[in-house]
């Protein structure tokens, strides 16, 4: 029999030492959660990579563009479907603080090689129909709500300046939704063949390219072979490719951020390591005082689990409030934190996984803690405690 | 034996203090009746203390034998000790050894908890005892709103709850003023009286021991002498003070 009343009175006899406790566990498991959310959305978009794509782009760097000529031969490649142009566009909305993805895309196969990504305001045929159509994000649309459909998004080329500086317009023929991470909800998308044009007519001075080719491929189709087949064609020139499978291509993003998620990994064990020496103090220091009354209860009969229970118990009273007080903090702030990084980090939440992480090191957070002093307080004889000699 | 509550033989306890042995009990024999009221006295360091520690089963001589209630507790694990102080043995501390976070009536529900008492029948024992020490009005109080004198009515209340067989007090009075004190020893004789307990209490107050019925004495850890008490004063006597 353990006298469980004890728990909540005891932690209510030291209200701002308890308070502080769990303010210090609550906070670490927010910070748990939250850098822990940073990782996987980092890693999210390797996690959801699609096998039936695969990405072309130059085998000198990501940065090189690839001749427009290319698209038709690796389109003759046996097992692959269809093509995709992607360019990079660099605009500013406004101001350079406003920055979000663009790309100049081949309109008429971003759906088709996309399928994740779905209308959900407007329509793909205005986008389609549209010289200067674009889609945009949900995220984007959320972020910047003057950009509705039918509104006019103006960005200031910086890669592709017009010429006389003005700024290119485009027309928004829809809002997109991708139910996948690794395409996120923060892009627009534009004709590539505008770009072209606007090249071609000279408004535009920039040399004519493609950042990369996305390729999708036949069902069963081998991903190794096309991968071969596609580097092959072009290993004599002009321009080296490097075919990569779509996972591999958005690992070298996470790679590109070099030791970012070793260092937030880093920082939320330490995090961890610091909570659970404050709480190990904690409950030493718990112990410690209630020493004389592990001593009363066992003169009373209290077997010497007891007491231990009692301490376990009030580590994992606080470890549990902790940890669900800063899992709820972390899910509440998620929204937060999705428009602030929405750029940087796309696609960050809260999950239920990462909850269940989160609350499930609170509590062997509490657990540790506790066994120290509740292995000392087990062990602990009555005399001891009275420091009775005759 | 059979009307012998506690009985030692040749009990020998021995601490070590400072690299040095200290024989604390040497080689004592006693036995104590069932249902008397003993007063232990004896100068610092004549082992009255270990010897109230031996009988309640905090501690285990080095040697010897010892009996309470029937039982031969000096070989028994941690575990039945514990099981042991549950069922046989009520405390009364010199400093009262009450637990701060829970109330008059919580304390001494307390060891209610190891019987097979429910919820309603532990309340009810509980309160029955704090009305039998007279504080049935502070049940809701806490040790810190009590005074000393109250602290120790409610500590005796809670080793009567369980009905124990033997009641050991270490030093019951003290921490208390005389009237306080009286009012205690009032009690210590009322459960030897009413209750046929045995008790045994430690003490240096002469006019405590004159409550007992038996007074035992030590010096350095031997038995000087165990004899009757003729004068002791029966509970709420003139100069037993009151509850």
């Amino acid at each position: 029999m353990i006298p469980w009343k004890l728990v909540p009175r005891y932690l209510r006899a030291h209200p701002l030492r308890s308070f502080l406790t769990l303010g210090s566990l609550t906070v670490a498991v927010f910070l748990l959660c939250f850098l822990y959310s940073v990782v996987t959305a980092l890693n999210a978009g390797v996690a959801s990579s699609s096998s039936s794509r695969v990405i072309v782009q130059s085998a000198v760097s990501l940065y090189v563009n690839l001749p427009l000529s290319y698209q038709p031969k690796i389109e003759a490649v046996e097992g692959v479907v269809e093509t995709c142009k992607w360019q990079w566009f660099g605009g500013i909305y406004q101001d350079r603080s406003n920055f979000f993805a663009q790309f100049a895309v081949d309109h008429e196969t971003l759906l088709t090689t996309y399928p994740e990504i779905e209308m959900i305001e407007g329509s793909d045929e205005e986008f389609q129909r549209l010289r200067t159509g674009c889609i945009i994000g949900k995220n984007l649309a959320q972020r910047f709500p003057e950009l509705g459909v039918g509104k006019t998004l103006p960005l200031l080329g910086a890669i592709f300046p017009r010429a006389g500086g003005e700024a290119w317009e485009f027309q928004i023929a829809g809002i997109y939704e991708s139910n996948s991470a690794n395409v996120d909800n923060n892009t627009m998308f534009f004709h590539f063949d505008y770009l072209e044009e606007s090249m071609d007519t000279g408004t535009v001075i920039a040399d004519p390219g493609v950042g990369l080719f996305v390729v999708r491929l036949e069902e069963g189709t081998k991903t190794e072979d096309v991968q071969r087949s596609i580097d092959n064609e072009f290993s004599a020139g002009p321009q080296r490719v490097q075919t990569t499978t779509e996972a591999e291509f958005q690992r070298q993003f996470v790679t590109m951020l070099g030791s970012v998620p070793t260092l937030m990994g880093s920082i939320g064990g330490a995090v961890l390591f610091a909570i659970l020496l404050a709480v190990i103090n904690t409950m030493m220091m718990a112990a410690r005082e209630r020493t004389q009354d592990f001593g009363i209860l066992k003169a009373l009969g209290f077997q010497d689990r007891a007491a231990a229970c009692l301490l376990v118990a009030e580590a994992l009273l606080l470890s549990v409030a902790g940890g669900i007080l800063g899992v709820g903090i972390a899910k509440v702030t998620a929204p937060i934190f999705q428009q602030v990084m929405g750029t940087t980090v796309p696609g960050y939440d809260v999950t239920s996984h990462t909850a269940t992480v989160a609350l499930i090191i609170a509590i062997g957070v509490g657990a540790i803690a506790s066994l120290v002093p509740a292995w000392q307080a087990a062990r602990l004889r009555p005399i001891q405690a009275f420091r009775a000699e005759g | 034996m059979s009307d012998s509550s506690i009985v030692l033989d040749g009990v020998i306890k021995t601490y070590r203090k400072g690299g040095e042995e200290l024989r604390v009990l040497d080689r004592l024999s006693l036995e104590m009746q069932s249902g008397s009221f003993y007063a232990l006295m004896g100068p610092s360091g004549s082992g009255k203390t270990t010897l109230l520690n031996l009988v309640g089963g905090l501690d285990q001589p080095d040697s010897g034998t010892l009996h309470v209630a029937g039982l031969d507790i000096s070989s028994l694990s941690n575990a039945e000790l514990a099981s042991f102080r549950a069922d046989h043995i009520g405390f009364i501390f010199q400093g009262f050894n009450l637990l701060k976070p829970l109330t008059a009536l919580e304390n001494v529900e307390l060891p209610l908890l190891l019987t097979p008492l429910s919820r309603k029948e532990r309340r009810e024992h509980a309160r029955h005892a704090l009305d039998l020490v007279g504080l049935a009005d502070r049940a809701k109080h806490r040790p810190g709103q009590l005074s000393g004198g109250q602290e120790q009515r409610v500590a005796i209340a809670r080793a009567l709850a369980v009905d124990p067989t033997v009641i050991l007090a270490d030093e019951p009075t003290g921490d208390l003023d005389r009237d306080s004190a009286d009012a205690v020893l009032d009690l210590m004789a009322r459960l030897h009286e009413e209750f046929e307990k045995t008790v045994l209490m430690v003490t240096h107050d002469a006019v405590a021991a004159e409550r007992a019925k038996k007074i035992i004495n030590l010096d350095k850890g031997r038995l000087v002498s165990n004899l009757d008490n003729p004068g002791a004063k029966a509970a709420n006597s003139p100069s037993g003070g009151t509850t």
